[in-house]
């Protein structure tokens, strides 16, 4: 396989190369689904990327005597990781896939026909991400609306260098998987990278094959917000919640969630941010009926087409596109791994068993206790 | 009052220049982050200032005024600058007389509130993320300082060693409270984001600290150790003698009895695990239960005391089963999404526990931290007393630290005589603030609306009510409006109870209180949760949900009702009172 492989050439098989998430909405697309239109940077391209003195000075960082002990400092593991950080973002591609991702990327701006216009998303696709009990799930980065080569060559960088957050290799040292204390302490991460166009959404969420709280499989749950759906994975809002009986095909209960943020662009600086959702939204549902309808009945589809196993699957409705052409499918997970991996990623082990809510792909874990008092309890704009 | 101009008690009557008679500051005497302790100055009436009962009762002698620099201080605001807690740089106090207001330095401007958020997550996160680890190291580092100072045998030492002692005593000190203020701020916003979630998904904020009570503390070890000997002291006939007299020589009179001799030998060595405490944060002038064991024989004749017996397995028990419960009932109450926010926020909160860790900080920092500095000041003041330099051992806690530091470092300007001849004049003033005490205002300066600081809201219940509460207020003369007859606050533990009022605005007055008393006060410290074991309710001027009273009354299984602002001053002892500790509201019933 290539270096950067275009969304068309992407098939299932090719989790090894993509990751899980690239490969499924490859094959999705080779289905003949609406899926955002993309190219991935494969992650042996990537494994090879670092060159010589950076590695040595990762491994560095991650091997000396202090940090090697399972006790090291926290605030000492924080300031390697950004160190590792700004390392790893401050290396330049080498020439070759640079050049590749600038012909991949030609050639997506030419596909969707917006040309300079083109605004992407720059999303970690992990390879080991969906199929472990702990999946590093929400350790790694996505970017939205990223604009022009340069700007997508940096995000790929970063991407990357997420994986080096204090966060995560502590997540690592709890979770195991090659850490700092590990034999194979420079590659931490088998990452790819999926570029993907972005989406103008006027409303986003996910889709469950089953309820997730009760396991019923004759409805299907539909949650989403207004705007990207970063604000409904992320859990910054309680998102409007529709139960359609798969059956009848017809809306169960419908019930407008208390939405007060939304992911949307900001127009200074072209980039998917929260803000304060607009009053006109605030309180009115984000789909109609209908497109609740039509989403359960392609997320059915969806879980038919990959054997029967309930799934759960984002989608997103485009602005000033006619329905049903305005849906698209973003990703899709087999709803059971996510059950299984909520519950033994859990420090207590409380919840084991009684929750069946999936963990947002690239988002963070169910409620990140930091993020929320910057947002909520000491109310810091942007949070 | 919206649209009233500002309500501002004035502070000029406590407007000084000197801290006390003879003191003056010296400009950048203290490195501070930003502002050691100083009295009032005008200036303060534009801003607010909450007298702090909760920690400091009784007022400050000079030398404590250096203990208290370091911990609410200093502690609090390097412990605000390298977390980056993001509305607030810390707290910063004041003295009336020698009596402790806490006031908190706003982040006023965008830029700094962005700068700081960003560092608190960089700083929060993997603390929280392996929360065991990071406080079994601090802990093992008191720990270890503790043991080095407990064994020094200050007795053969030299002036010059106990002096080095002494300055070793006040470097562990300082350090001790910042980490006390470094843990405190990340559990604090650890818990705030429970609290915060709990509101947005349904449920009450006010039950968030019930789901995590029920661990087992340094503090609720010793109140059982107490209550076994008061077992052990029923089981050996000698009730009476814990139950009558003074505590100055109850253990004299206790070991002249039958058996009595085999009780205080337990005693004793309950004395050797638990008795490092002092009664009071940062005073060194209070003696250690090692030193002094009367509030833990007043604690044991407490529940000697109690007519029905207390059983403290069964409180724990009910208390664990109502915990239980009460997660069980949220766990139903939310769904779908909600469910994992909320099972992993009281993960995350179970892991790192604020309601656990307040007591156990308790034994660990606030009541012990000073407890080398007190020994070391009173064995050089021994000897300095020998030498005819002060008159007395504790004229040592009439000197400031700077001065005792220059004249020990023989400065120039520097004399013994001349600080020994300020003592009575220190002591007096102490004695005449001491009294005035229980009458100075809760609040100082201007009311503000709300209080940005999340910590001064939690721990020391400046609410919006609370507030408001205040602004209503007359300065001097109490409540507006003398027939009060129902004062809210924040609901702290559920249950209803009617009783007799008792209300105790110092700790020293706390064997006073009767069984099945309704407890009202300023304030509650850990030196007041022996009175818990016989109370049947619990109402407090101050705090909110993470205050002392509120985490004890759940453990006890009491009705309490915090951060009332007035009860004190509406409730006469004697009265009969209604307390609902679920709706928060404490009545004066018809006489």
């Amino acid at each position: 396989m290539t270096d950067v492989v275009d969304l068309g050439d992407i098939r299932g098989a090719d989790a090894g190369q993509v990751g899980p998430k690239m490969a499924r909405l490859g094959q999705l697309a080779a289905d003949g689904w609406r899926v955002p239109d993309g190219y991935a940077v494969t992650a042996a391209a990537l494994d090879g990327w670092l060159p010589a003195p950076a590695r040595a000075e990762l491994a560095r960082l991650f091997t000396g005597p202090a940090t090697g002990h399972r006790d090291a400092g926290h605030r000492e593991l924080a300031e390697r990781a950004a160190r590792a950080r700004a390392l790893v973002e401050s290396q330049p591609l080498p020439a070759q896939l640079q050049d590749a991702v600038a012909a991949a990327h030609a050639r997506l701006a030419a596909r969707t026909g917006r040309q300079d216009a083109l605004r992407v998303a720059v999303r970690s696709s992990a390879v080991s991400e969906d199929g472990h009990a702990a999946s590093f799930a929400g350790q790694y980065e996505t970017y939205l609306g990223v604009s022009g080569v340069d700007d997508v060559l940096r995000h790929v960088r970063k991407c990357w260098a997420s994986g080096f957050s204090a966060h995560a290799l502590s997540y690592r040292r709890r979770f195991g998987g090659p850490g700092p204390a590990g034999t194979e302490p420079v590659r931490v991460h088998d990452l790819a990278v999926g570029v993907l166009e972005l989406v103008d959404a006027r409303s986003a969420g996910v889709a469950f094959t089953l309820d997730p709280v009760t396991g019923d499989r004759g409805v299907c749950v539909v949650e989403g917000n207004w705007g990207f759906g970063e604000s409904v994975v992320n859990g910054h809002v309680t998102p409007d919640h529709w139960t359609v009986d798969r059956a009848a095909g017809q809306v169960r209960t419908a019930r407008v969630g208390t939405k007060l943020t939304w992911a949307a662009v900001n127009p200074a600086s072209g980039r998917v941010g929260l803000s304060p959702l607009p009053d006109d939204l605030v309180g009115a549902a984000c789909l109609t009926d209908d497109e609740v309808r039509y989403i359960c009945e392609r997320a059915t589809a969806i879980e038919a087409a990959a054997g029967g196993v309930p799934q759960d699957v984002e989608w997103t409705v485009a602005r000033g596109l006619p329905f049903p052409d305005s849906v698209y499918f973003l990703q899709h997970r087999p709803e059971t791994t996510w059950s299984a991996s909520r519950g033994s990623s859990s420090e207590t082990g409380a919840e084991s068993g009684s929750v069946t809510i999936p963990a947002p792909a690239t988002g963070e874990p169910a409620f990140d206790p930091v993020r929320y008092a910057l947002r909520n309890v000491f109310k810091v704009p942007g949070t | 009052m919206p649209g009233d101009s500002p309500r501002v008690f004035p502070v000029d009557e406590f407007v000084k220049e000197e801290l006390y008679p003879g003191y003056r500051q010296a400009f950048g005497s203290q490195p501070f982050v930003a502002g050691p302790v100083r009295p009032f100055s005008s200036r303060d009436n534009e801003r607010y200032w909450l007298r702090d009962s909760l920690h400091f009762s009784e007022g400050m002698v000079p030398a404590s005024i250096a203990t208290l620099d370091d911990a609410q201080t200093w502690g609090a605001q390097l412990g605000a600058e390298i977390v980056g807690v993001p509305p607030t740089r810390g707290s910063v106090n004041r003295l009336a007389g020698t009596h402790v207001y806490i006031g908190t330095i706003d982040v006023d401007t965008q830029w700094q509130v962005q700068a700081r958020a960003a560092r608190f997550g960089a700083y929060v996160s993997p603390v929280l993320a392996d929360f065991g680890s990071y406080w079994t190291m601090r802990a093992g580092e008191l720990q270890a300082a503790y043991e080095h100072f407990d064994n020094l045998d200050l007795s053969v030492m030299t002036v010059p060693e106990l002096w080095a002692a002494l300055r070793d005593a006040y470097a562990f000190h300082r350090r001790a409270w910042f980490i006390h203020f470094e843990v405190m701020y990340v559990l604090t916003a650890n818990y705030l984001a429970f609290y915060a979630l709990a509101e947005e998904i349904g449920l009450s904020g006010s039950q968030v600290s019930s789901f995590l009570s029920g661990q087992q503390t340094f503090y609720s070890r010793t109140d059982e150790e107490l209550w076994r000997l008061a077992g052990l002291a029923k089981s050996l006939g000698l009730e009476a003698a814990l139950t009558t007299g003074s505590a100055s020589d109850m253990r004299a009179r206790v070991r002249a009895l039958p058996h009595g001799a085999s009780w205080t030998a337990s005693f004793d060595s309950f004395l050797a695990a638990y008795g490092q405490r002092l009664e009071e944060t940062c005073r060194i002038d209070t003696p250690s239960w090692a030193e002094d064991p009367s509030p833990a024989l007043y604690s044991i004749g407490a529940f000697l005391a109690k007519p029905a017996g207390f059983d403290f397995h069964a409180a724990r028990a009910a208390a664990v089963a109502e915990r239980d419960a009460q997660i069980e009932a949220a766990r139903r109450a939310v769904n779908g999404e909600n469910l994992a926010r909320f099972n992993a926020a009281l993960a995350s909160n179970q892991a790192a526990n604020f309601a656990w860790w307040n007591e156990e900080h308790n034994y660990l920092i606030d009541r012990r931290a000073a407890i080398p500095v007190r020994r070391a000041t009173l064995e050089l003041g021994a000897r300095l007393a020998a030498d005819g330099q002060i008159t007395d051992p504790t004229d040592m806690f009439y000197l400031f630290k700077p001065e005792l530091f220059a004249v020990m470092a023989q400065d120039a300007g520097a004399s013994w005589a001349e600080l020994r001849a300020m003592v009575p004049d220190r002591r007096a003033y102490f004695e005449y603030w001491r009294e005035r005490g229980p009458s100075l205002p809760p609040m100082l300066g201007t009311i503000p609306d709300t209080v940005p600081d999340p910590i001064m809201i939690e721990v020391f219940g400046l609410s919006g009510r609370f507030l408001e509460t205040m602004r209503g207020e007359t300065p001097a003369d109490g409540p507006a409006g003398a027939a009060v007859t129902e004062v809210r606050g924040f609901p702290a533990a559920k249950g209803v109870v009617e009783g007799v009022a008792r209300v105790i605005t110092t700790v020293g007055d706390l064997h006073l209180v009767e069984p099945g008393e309704i407890l009202v006060c300023g304030g509650t410290t850990t030196e007041w949760t022996p009175a818990f074991g016989i109370i049947a309710a619990c109402v407090c001027d101050t705090g909110g949900s993470l205050t002392h009273a509120a985490i004890v009354s759940r453990e006890y299984g009491i009705p309490c009702v915090v951060g009332t602002a007035i009860a004190t001053r509406v409730v006469k002892t004697g009265d009969r009172v209604r307390v609902d500790g679920r709706a928060g509201t404490v009545t004066v019933m018809a006489p």
